[in-house]
């Protein structure tokens, strides 16, 4: 699922942070593609959410739109699910 | 013609059935927000899920509230067909649905349906 290694994610910083925490299934989707628009091309979203299937959806979102997914990172309860804009 | 791709979904059941009157619109934000044009066409009880205020309250375990995903469906540009004669038997007047929802008949449902990627039954 992971996209770049762990420690290549590590070093990433984030554009813009949406704190999905919560929101159930289309939400996180939907914020991701909210958040999108405000990043200039090349820029990160890091989306928080805590469905555990949001990293997959969100991986698959991004290969159909044209976006990268970069990848997650696992935090306390939720997931940091990090991709980068690409058109 | 858009040549984006385009997903019709289908839906007979009404708020009496909170989790199938769910998720079609838990598709279709999906497909919205992945750049696929959606029509919803409402036939049966479902044309009482696009008539003002009968969703409220609506909450299926795991999913949003169903008022939210209506609302959500509308902003993302999704297209609401509902079927006339439904309505009719039901004593729902169009000047009774939310704003964007569209009465037609079988006809138009048939050339949405022909002309779309792929289309969903619910």
């Amino acid at each position: 699922m992971t996209a770049l290694a762990e420690t290549e994610l590590e070093v990433i910083v984030a554009d813009k942070v949406v704190d999905a925490r919560g929101a159930a299934c289309p939400g996180p989707l939907l914020e991701a593609k909210k958040a999108m628009a405000g990043v200039p091309l090349g820029g990160v979203v890091e989306l928080w959410s805590s469905d555990p299937v949001t990293k997959s959806d969100v991986a698959a979102w991004a290969g159909k739109v044209g976006h990268v997914f970069l990848g997650s990172r696992e935090a306390e309860g939720y997931d940091r699910v990090l991709i980068r804009r690409a058109k | 013609m858009s040549d984006r791709e385009k997903l019709v979904i289908m839906v007979t059941r009404g708020p009496g059935d909170p989790e199938r009157a769910t998720i079609p619109f838990v598709m279709a934000g999906a497909a919205l927000a992945s750049e696929v044009d959606v029509v919803m066409g409402f036939q049966a009880d479902a044309v009482r899920l696009v008539e003002r205020g009968q969703v409220d309250g609506i909450e299926a375990a795991g999913f949003p509230p169903l008022a939210k995903l209506v609302a959500d469906f509308h902003d993302l540009g999704g297209l609401a067909l509902v079927c006339g004669p439904c309505l009719k038997s039901r004593g729902i007047a169009a000047d009774q649905l939310v704003d964007g929802a569209e009465v037609v008949a079988a006809g138009r449902f048939v050339a949405e349906i022909t002309s779309a990627t792929n289309a969903l039954t619910y």
